[in-house]
């Protein structure tokens, strides 16, 4: 699913070159649960952020689903994120003018995707996460644990084949965290291909695969 | 992607964008207060315009273009309403023989003249005229006839009412045929006028009496000699016309070299002219204003825009992030500053409408409404809406969709 041959990322202050990532290969395929370990500064945003499509190595080459995403202009990559990328966050990104409901869907406004009756999918998935009380609630009503769950559920509204989680407990206290973690697990099983993205290492137990990233570089790639 | 789809992601698309509206609504609600004055003032000037184009073309059509009034005293005289007859009979019998004159109408106005019919009276203007009075001024009937030529050798007691009059007097019973008082000289009643309306902010033009000129000056006024105002129809041209007619009347009444005219000549084209000059400074004046609202809302509108983008920023990033566009970011930003300007179109023009109808009652001023104001009004708010909010949907369009989560 996606493929990493000695991607490079740096970025310039003034002259000075700041490498990021310094020679990432790697590859994921479809149906893993991976955790992407490393403390601050090792470079597992930037990673997730270029395997997101939301950032561009400064070299290397990226394979997604078989396209060489260097080849896409800006349309194509909105719509690729569009098509196969659920997006989760720490911070979660909930609209605040939106109730859970109409921030699940977002991703559909963008969608050319067929998906037939979104309000009533969007409705599922929020009961699914024990929300069924909480669809009209905006954002600012939610719980952290339940604004997590609205944000899982927007980032799988649109069917996606990889689930990108960048900390998304790192808002939470630890029970919610794991509950959190959990749901993950559950998405794994029923098929999705999971990538989250921590510093925390209590959560490398979830995952089927640790990979460790320091400084810049793959230092550990395990399978369990 | 089908038809039912499309139609539904464009409602989810216009529901949001009212969501976002009224999310961020006390800056929205200056944006659009703005836009709703500056798009009123507007609506008012080209009605008002209109309006009074409507009315002044409608007295032209009525005066008729080859018409030439002559008024008694001078233009001084008549701005400071003071009364005084210069014009006499001989006079009118002069101008005739100006080459190219082929009409000329006499009349004599006797002002507040009491008048009774049984238990009801009234008090109103009498004008005398001669018998082309009708014709001239395209006087119409709703019942009765105009008065007679032997009537007016004759200088009989009858009369032409107005409608305003018939009103007072009659409440709509038959008036012709019947005698009533006027001053002291019982007249009897031949027709009675079809309704004109007020003129703007003018008298009205109903509340009148019309009598040979012979039987007002003879019998009513006992004033054989003076005129209140000739009117004169010319073939040639209206001012040359208007030069020979001054010259006649000032040798006529002895008003030396550099003396000031004692009467006052009026053309169809003065009246355009008049109305002109007064829309030109209503326009200058409120345009001026319009411009000015407009343009300090679409400053303000692009203001509150960048700063909303600053607040925004993770709003724009995740929709980035969930496949949105450089080009749909750009678009939904314009679309929400149209939305607002738009609206604030409307609001100025639904304003302006209850408005004319406190202006035309409050201050007789004639407004024109039209379809043409409503497209004037909308392309103009749309306008502000693309120019303001363009700028700042760009920079939103612009932002990376990392830097946007990163905030």
């Amino acid at each position: 699913m996606i493929t990493l041959k000695n991607i490079r990322k740096s970025y310039f202050v003034g002259e000075r070159e700041l490498p990021i990532l310094k020679g990432i290969n790697l590859r994921i395929n479809k149906g893993e649960f991976v955790i992407l370990m490393g403390v601050s500064g090792s470079g597992k945003t930037t990673l997730m952020n270029i395997m997101g499509l939301l950032d561009k190595q400064t070299e290397g080459d990226f394979y997604f689903m078989d396209t060489r995403v260097e080849d896409l202009n800006d349309e194509s990559l909105a719509s690729f994120r569009n098509r196969h990328i659920g997006f989760v966050f720490q911070q979660f990104f909930l609209l605040p003018y939106l109730n859970a409901i109409e921030n699940v869907l977002i991703p559909i406004v963008y969608s050319d995707k067929e998906i037939k009756h979104p309000r009533e999918k969007a409705r599922q998935l929020l009961e699914r996460f024990n929300l069924a009380e909480r669809t009209h609630n905006r954002p600012a009503q939610l719980s952290g644990g339940e604004q997590q769950r609205v944000a899982i559920a927007r980032a799988l509204i649109n069917d996606p084949d990889l689930i990108l989680a960048d900390e998304p407990t790192g808002a939470l206290d630890s029970k919610t965290g794991s509950e959190i973690m959990e749901l993950f697990r559950m998405l794994n099983e029923d098929g999705k291909t999971v990538l989250v993205v921590t510093h925390d290492p209590k959560l490398a137990s979830y995952g089927k695969r640790l990979i460790r990233i320091e400084d810049g570089t793959i230092s550990e790639d395990i399978t369990t | 992607m089908g038809l039912y789809q499309k139609t539904s992601r464009l409602r989810e698309f216009l529901e949001e964008t009212l969501k976002i509206l009224y999310y961020y609504k006390s800056r929205v609600a200056f944006s659009f207060s703005g836009v709703a004055l500056g798009i009123l003032s507007i609506c008012v000037i080209i009605t008002t315009i209109d309006g009074a184009n409507k009315k002044a073309y409608e007295i032209f059509e009525s005066l008729g273009p080859d018409s030439i009034i002559v008024f008694s005293g001078s233009e001084r005289q008549r701005t400071a309403r003071e009364r005084v007859n210069t014009l006499t009979v001989g006079d009118a019998d002069l101008l005739q023989k100006i080459g190219g004159i082929y009409d000329v109408l006499k009349v004599f106005v006797v002002r507040n003249v009491n008048m009774k019919y049984q238990d009801r009276k009234w008090q109103t203007m009498v004008a005398g005229g001669t018998e082309n009075y009708f014709a001239s001024f395209k006087w119409e009937l709703q019942s009765g006839a105009y008065f007679s030529g032997e009537a007016y050798r004759n200088a009989e007691a009858e009369c032409v009412i107005g409608a305003k009059v018939y009103e007072e007097l009659f409440q709509g019973e038959n008036a012709i045929g019947k005698v009533i008082l006027i001053g002291r000289l019982p007249t009897k009643v031949v027709g009675v006028l079809k309704e004109r309306g007020g003129s703007a902010g003018g008298p009205n033009l109903d509340d009148r009496v019309v009598m040979p000129l012979t039987t007002v000056t003879s019998r009513l006024a006992n004033e054989k000699r003076f005129l209140t105002f000739i009117r004169l129809k010319t073939n040639r041209d209206v001012d040359a016309t208007i030069e020979d007619v001054r010259m006649v009347l000032r040798k006529n009444h002895g008003i030396p070299v550099g003396g000031e005219d004692n009467f006052t000549t009026r053309s169809s084209k003065d009246i355009l002219q008049f109305v002109s000059v007064i829309s030109g400074s209503l326009f200058l004046f409120l345009g001026t204003a319009s411009i000015v609202a407009l343009v300090v809302s679409g400053f303000v509108l692009a203001n509150l825009f960048y700063l909303t983008i600053q607040e925004r920023k993770k709003d724009i990033g995740i929709r980035r992030a969930y496949g949105a566009t450089r080009k749909g970011i750009l678009l939904s930003f314009l679309f929400e500053s149209v939305i607002i300007t738009i609206m604030g179109g409307i609001a100025g023009v639904l304003l302006s409408v209850v408005l004319e109808g406190v202006f035309e009652r409050l201050f007789g001023i004639p407004m024109e409404f039209s379809f043409k104001v409503v497209i004037f009004a909308l392309t103009f708010s749309l306008l502000t809406g693309v120019l303001s909010g363009l700028k700042p949907a760009m920079k939103a369009s612009r932002i990376e969709p990392i830097e946007a989560i990163r905030g």
